[in-house]
């Protein structure tokens, strides 16, 4: 009776769990490239071809580098459970930052020193923030934005633009062929370290353990404190590597640069088979996979005639829906804590 | 039995949680002018056939039927209106407010649409305590004026005053004294001359067997057999609810070996932030089980964080004696060897949607760490033996935690600690909602830990694994020691259970 018992439950466990789990773990890795095949399908149709068009594959590529750097290292962040919408704002802080430092010297160097001591200094300050104050960390990140772009408004006063062509002239300009291969390596070199910390190191796993449940991850002993340093610390790597090859490329910084990147970077993440919420389903693949989406829908988008605003718009919808979606799907929160 | 008084029934009655089976195809018929007692170990259906029976979740498959009518409550509130009352054993009244506001909770309109006459209220309150024989309160108090023994007679008094025709008893009388049981017990024989039913769960056989009519016991969700009167007997249906003879292997069987007197862990005089702990000290020996007993609110599943340096202690500290150093965080208390094993598994011991693998790694990591690398060789092989050496029956290890029964779930967070070959073991009720077949494997790990100088604190609200399993039995009440007991000095059930309320 008992022994009976027993096996039917297993039975019953083990039919359940089978099941379930090859649904949810197919769809969820197949589900981001299907969309990425998707987008490129649908608007190479409706742009008539337009999309894949030389010039405007190079007008994208710069833009995926730019948002890929930023979400593959939010990655991280993400995924050990923080909500960071500041990202735009430091990149474009960085980047001002930089641009002055490099006026200032005359050096490209220093300019790049500058810019990853920028993001780091942010950095510590989102972790302290994350780990010592009991305050939803997104309500943080909402503000630490708006005063990213007031300090970037401060710092530039009257001038809207600054150029560095005049200032800096030890770098050549590169013609587009020679950014897209530098661009393409930092990339590609920080994506393989950004998958080697993450599966090779236990910071991953860290990291998926915060996410996934807090109070666990430091019943089991995690140093929660050190942890939240280090997601990010790996997140303003990316953000510095984005601000820094923006000023290679543009050989400019303003109060706009990297304006859409904040909320693009959530997006693609989303797009890229991620929860917001992080934890255990979180994912290196999801930053570049879901850059390249996102990107795509804006310029199919933008070629279709749509204007900014409208373009905003659509973004919007796409993002709800896909976090509609995705939490059917996972059966996750999608919701900050 | 006169079929005229039969008042509920279920057929077939089927209750899952994911892949858990809670009732198995239960059919129970429940008379009037009874006191119908449901017995059973924790997990066997018990609370659940009266939750759904009283509309709090709805049964997966099956049938009921109230007063010969099909009866499908689609909540506590409709449950409630039809005539079924329920006393839980979870503290249900709700603090900030007055006794009588209590009382009428959800019922304020019988006292005014828009403005509650409140005199009123407190007016029928009175009655409604007094009815119960609860004499000597001002109705109008609030509730905090109370302490927990006496709200538990306020949540009575306001079942009772519904007037039901079927009134379940949930576990409530282990929270009570003597004089809050004789009021429950009154109350259940009245309602039974009156020809009304009662369903009685309780873990005391003592109590069932001398307050009952007839005696249901449940296991693992299967209803096993329904003994009357005559036929109850303590062996018999001890035997019926662990499903075989209780042997002395269930819990461990040699006591006889002396307790070393190296201790390996101090409390030195606690007094936790949350004020569950005051003035709290002891010691823990190498090679002890220690049981921590008590009833739920006592302190000592608090005190069970503080030893893994969980809790924020106002005063005092807690000594790792071999070190001397003190335990003030979990993840120094890791380093040092300890593991902890939460109340709250699914909250704070798991991460739900997280793998077999990822869990067992996140207390094991740094053992395997080469240098800043971990290699997914290292990992595979380390979690495979403990799925292996702890009989975890999963697909894989990459498999979710989340669709595990409850048993195979805390395999995975002892495999946390065994992974770690953990020196001092805090379990906070280990074996709680875990089947009979994984119970008595948790109690023989803890066994073979001991055997191999582990020291362990047991905390448990079940005092027979207490009485089973330690060597020393430590009582908690209020956040202060009651009292302490040991198996030589000889453990009984009931000055156990005198030292605790």
């Amino acid at each position: 009776m008992e022994k009976d018992l027993n096996a039917k439950l297993e039975e019953a466990g083990r039919k359940k769990t089978a099941s379930t789990k090859i649904d949810a773990r197919l769809v969820g890795n197949i589900a981001p490239y299907a969309g990425l095949v998707l987008v490129v399908v649908v608007f190479a149709i409706l742009t008539k071809g337009a999309l894949l068009s030389v010039s405007n594959l190079q007008g994208m590529s710069s833009t995926v580098i730019l948002t890929a750097m930023c979400a593959i290292g939010a990655v991280f962040v993400f995924g050990a459970g923080y909500f960071d919408m500041s990202i735009g704002g430091a990149v474009c802080l960085a980047a001002v930052l930089g641009a002055q430092a490099m006026i200032a010297t005359g050096s490209f160097f220093v300019g790049f020193l500058a810019v990853l001591a920028v993001s780091i200094v942010l950095a510590l300050l989102k972790s302290i923030l994350a780990a010592y104050v009991n305050v939803p960390f997104f309500i943080f990140t909402i503000i630490l934005s708006s005063i990213f772009s007031a300090l970037v408004l401060v710092l530039m006063g009257n001038e809207t633009t600054i150029y560095l062509r005049n200032a800096v002239k030890p770098l050549r300009e590169f013609n587009f062929t020679e950014m897209s291969i530098i661009s393409v390596v930092v990339l590609a070199a920080f994506f393989i370290f950004c998958v080697v910390v993450f599966k090779f190191t236990p910071l991953g796993l860290k990291a998926k353990n915060m996410g996934g449940n807090i109070i666990s991850a430091k019943q089991s002993g995690i140093d929660t404190v050190k942890t939240t340093v280090k997601v990010f610390i790996m997140s303003a790597l990316g953000v510095a590597l984005a601000a820094f090859l923006l000023l290679l490329r543009t050989r400019t910084a303003s109060a706009s640069t990297a304006g859409t990147v904040g909320t693009d970077v959530m997006v693609a993440l989303v797009l890229g088979g991620m929860p917001l919420s992080g934890g255990p389903r979180t994912k290196i693949s999801a930053g570049l996979v879901g850059a390249v989406t996102i990107t795509v829908l804006n310029s199919g988008l933008a070629i279709l005639g749509l204007t900014t605003g409208q373009i905003q718009i659509a973004r919007g919808l796409v993002f709800i829906v896909v976090v509609l979606v995705s939490s059917l799907s996972y059966r996750s929160k999608l919701l900050p804590r | 039995m006169n079929e005229e008084k039969l008042i509920v029934e279920t057929r077939d009655l089927c209750k899952n949680f994911g892949p858990t089976v809670a009732l198995d195809h239960v059919s129970i018929k429940i008379y009037r002018g009874q006191i119908t007692g449901l017995i059973g170990e924790n997990g066997s259906g018990k609370s659940t056939i009266t939750s759904i029976l009283s509309g709090m979740q709805p049964p997966t498959s099956g049938e009921m039927f109230f007063k010969g009518k099909p009866h499908k409550p689609s909540s506590m509130i409709e449950g409630a209106k039809l005539g079924i009352g329920m006393i839980v054993q979870e503290q249900g009244t709700v603090p900030g407010i007055s006794i009588a506001e209590n009382i009428f909770l959800g019922s304020e309109n019988k006292f005014g649409r828009v403005f509650i006459n409140k005199a009123a209220m407190v007016k029928e309150a009175q009655k409604a305590l007094d009815a119960i024989g609860f004499t000597g309160v001002d109705a109008g108090a609030p509730i905090e004026s109370l302490n927990m023994q006496d709200r538990k007679l306020v949540e009575i008094a306001k079942t009772v005053y519904e007037d039901p025709e079927v009134l379940v008893v949930d576990e409530t009388t282990t929270a009570l004294s003597q004089k809050g049981r004789d009021i429950i017990y009154g109350i259940m024989r009245k309602m039974r001359d009156e020809d009304k039913a009662v369903i009685f769960i309780s873990h005391d056989l003592e109590e069932l067997m001398e307050t009952c009519d007839t005696l249901t016991v449940l296991r693992d969700g299967v209803l096993i057999t329904t003994l009357s009167k005559e036929e109850m007997d303590e062996d018999v249906i001890k035997r019926c609810m662990v499903g075989r003879e209780m042997t002395g292997d269930y819990y461990r069987s040699d006591f006889s070996q002396p307790v070393s007197d190296e201790v390996v862990l101090k409390v030195d005089n606690i007094t936790s932030g949350f004020g569950m702990l005051m003035n709290f000290s002891m010691e823990l020996h190498k090679g002890e089980i220690l049981g921590i007993g008590g009833l739920s609110h006592c302190g000592m599943h608090e005190l069970g964080k503080a030893l893994f340096g969980e809790m924020k202690l106002l005063e005092g500290e807690v000594v790792d004696t071999r070190t001397g150093d003190k335990v003030n965080s979990a993840r120094g208390a890791l380093l040092k060897g300890y593991g902890y094993v939460s109340k709250d598994r699914d909250k704070e011991a798991l991460v739900l949607t997280a793998s077999i693998a990822d869990n067992i790694l996140a207390a094991g990591y740094d053992k395997l760490q080469k240098g800043l690398f971990l290699l997914p060789g290292d990992t595979k092989k380390y979690v495979n033996g403990l799925v292996d050496e702890l009989s975890i029956k999963c697909a894989s290890p990459a498999q979710d935690v989340q669709y595990l029964s409850g048993g195979n779930k805390q395999k995975v967070v002892f495999a946390k600690w065994v992974g770690r070959n953990c020196d001092i073991l805090v379990l906070d009720c280990p074996t709680r909602g875990v089947d009979i077949g994984v119970k008595a494997a948790m109690y023989q790990l803890i066994d073979r830990m001991r055997r191999d100088g582990k020291s362990i604190v047991m905390i448990s609200e079940e005092l027979t694994e207490l009485i089973g399993m330690c060597d020393r039995l430590l009582v908690l009440k209020d956040g202060q020691l009651a009292g302490e007991f040991t198996h030589a000095g000889g453990m009984n059930e009931n000055q156990i259970i005198d030292v605790m309320i």
